[in-house]
């Protein structure tokens, strides 16, 4: 248990990364979530830019900046779409500050804890998405559990290729 | 009070940036009824900014991404892949002949409708002006059934114009941006277009349900409806010019929402969710294209006296069927026979034709009695007949009444056919 004791997380370290992998890895999720869905069609279940919102909340284990990160690529998503402009934006957003908080209380470094995350949180944005879209907007949505877990795996097997390249461009001292 | 902040300034942000979208959100959306809402059509200057900005920061990228993903596979295909074109070039070619000779055919009936269009004062539109764009990317979402074309503003898009391949119509242009469009596709559940299936003529709204497949709404319940049954756009929509393919009837469900009427779920003529290039329309105009006028040209050249000989052939084998079928059945009047000798007054005719019995109560309606003379004596005479003016189609030339004994040259028209006095058109007292 002493990944979850409160000792140990005043050990965990923020990870630090160059501003242009800020910059840069978000713009290439959003590019790809936008490009590869033409490839795949309907068997595009991932959603790239919560992979890497998650990431970058649980790395620097700040909520605030989990919130912002997880707000701005939403509203960006929405924006590409047809959609009112928040609906992603609020259910990353949760997900941003839900992943942070996590991050601060855990250690993260553990790679079954961080899939069994990402997992979690990809079903908490799904619901946050459906429950904004009907109850708050009252608009229709086709809603399929199987969908929303295909999607969380696709998450989980994503993370799982892309977090070991994004560790490597962290900054150690 | 600051170190309440400070204390919760996690909690506090997160607050405050979800209290910000939900009032952006209820700002983009418009109630329309108990506990159901919709997206405004029209985005508001804040959100078409955001809009703006997204896609001068990812079309970019997802262009060049595209572009070197049709250089590879081009490369591919245009040197390497050449097996079995040479055999593929002579089917095509094959395929030109027999449609150049479709089109020299259908030609003379198409410019006959145009020529009744024209006497009718209604103008179809025919699509004059297209500009082919290649999509490059989608909005990522399942949920939002939109892609983004190469072609924006700067090439003269335009908003609502209408987006088609050569297998069926795919959307319109929802958002322009200076060099790229967003186009909604037909099987959005925001989308709407009009059309009509082929063979019933039964009009609808096209648009997407929630699955993302196309579907009619709006119409009654009717079981001539079939599956497969080929669906049309209407043009009443002012984006789709009509009868261009949609596809065909999938299958057949009753309306949840309202009784009586139907929903038709479409299966899309084009591939919707593989689509590489794509025609805009960006003009409709009364008349052909300069290109389609060229390819009818050229047709005609071509094919024209082999179309003509095929015209002429229907006509003759219609003809044939006519005079055997003339053969077949009895006539009353024969041209060759004098008027006194026709089969109309044979009395082993086995249908004589019969006066109508005389009215046992005669008053200012029955027949003859139209100058209000009601003597019973009075024989019916039958209303007036008149005759058309050959050299004046639809023009009424000449008004006679007919003797109680019918000669061959009164009924007979300048033309030289017997007519039966009961064909003959007649105009109102």
């Amino acid at each position: 248990m002493a990944v979850l004791s409160a000792g140990f997380r005043r050990d965990l370290e923020i990870r630090r990364y160059p501003s242009l992998v800020y910059g840069l890895v978000p713009l290439v999720a959003l590019v790809l979530q936008a490009w590869l869905p033409r490839i795949l069609g309907r068997f595009a279940w991932f959603d790239l830019p919560l992979v890497v919102t998650v990431y970058f909340a649980l790395g620097r284990r700040s909520p605030i900046q989990g919130t912002l990160m997880g707000a701005s690529m939403g509203l960006f998503e929405d924006a590409l779409s047809h959609h009112a402009i928040g609906v992603n934006g609020i259910a990353k957003t949760v997900a941003g500050f839900l992943a942070a908080s996590v991050g601060v209380r855990i250690d993260v470094e553990n790679f079954t804890v961080r899939l069994l995350l990402i997992f979690l949180l990809s079903l908490v944005a799904s619901v946050t998405y459906a429950f904004v879209t009907r109850f708050l907007l009252g608009m229709e949505l086709e809603w399929s559990w199987l969908t929303e877990l295909f999607k969380a795996f696709g998450n989980s097997a994503i993370a799982i290729l892309t977090f070991p390249l994004l560790d490597r461009l962290q900054i150690r001292d | 009070m600051e170190s309440f902040f400070v204390r919760y300034r996690n909690l506090v942000v997160l607050l405050a940036v979800l209290l910000a979208q939900i009032i952006g959100l209820a700002v983009q959306v418009r109630r329309i009824g108990e506990g159901r809402s919709t997206l405004d059509p029209g985005d508001g200057p804040g959100v078409r900014l955001i809009r703006l900005w997204a896609n001068a920061l990812v079309s970019p990228a997802e262009q060049a991404i595209h572009n070197s993903k049709l250089g590879a596979s081009g490369l591919w295909q245009n040197y390497i892949d050449l097996r079995h074109v040479r055999e593929q070039n002579q089917d095509l070619q094959k395929t030109i002949d027999r449609l150049r000779l479709e089109q020299a055919s259908l030609i003379e009936d198409a410019r006959q409708g145009q020529r009744l269009e024209a006497l009718t004062g209604f103008q179809e539109k025919y699509i004059y002006k297209t500009l082919a764009a290649q999509v490059f990317g989608s909005s990522g979402s399942d949920q939002s059934h939109v892609f983004y074309i190469d072609k924006g503003a700067s090439d003269g898009l335009d908003r609502d114009m209408a987006v088609i391949t050569p297998d069926g119509i795919v959307g319109k242009v929802r958002d322009v941006f200076p060099h790229s469009a967003q186009v909604l596709a037909i099987n959005d559940p925001t989308s709407g277009a009009g059309v009509i299936l082929e063979t019933t003529r039964i009009r609808g709204i096209l648009r997407g349900n929630t699955a993302g497949e196309p579907e009619i709404v709006g119409i009654l319940a009717d079981n001539r409806i079939q599956a497969g049954e080929k669906v049309l756009t209407a043009g009443g929509d002012q984006i789709f010019p009509r009868g261009l393919q949609v596809g065909k009837v999938e299958r057949v469900g009753r309306d949840p929402l309202r009784d009586g009427f139907i929903i038709i779920t479409v299966e899309a003529a084009a591939h919707l969710d593989r689509l590489d290039e794509v025609l805009v329309v960006t003009s409709t105009e009364p008349r052909f294209a300069p290109v389609d006028q060229q390819e009818i040209a050229t047709s005609e050249a071509l094919k024209g006296p082999e179309a003509a000989a095929i015209h002429d052939q229907q006509i003759k084998d219609q003809q044939k069927a006519a005079a055997v079928m003339a053969e077949h059945l009895p006539g009353l009047i024969d041209p060759n026979l004098p008027a006194d000798q026709q089969p109309l007054h044979d009395s082993s005719n086995p249908n004589p034709v019969t006066n109508p019995p005389k009215a046992l109560h005669p008053d200012r309606f029955t027949p003859g009695a139209a100058d209000g003379s009601t003597g019973t004596d009075a024989a019916p005479q039958p209303a007036p007949i008149t005759t058309p003016d050959n050299k004046h189609p639809g023009k009424i030339s000449s008004t006679f009444k007919p003797d109680a004994k019918p000669s061959a040259s009164a009924a007979a028209p300048a033309t030289g056919k017997a007519v039966h006095p009961s064909a003959a058109p007649r105009r109102n007292p």
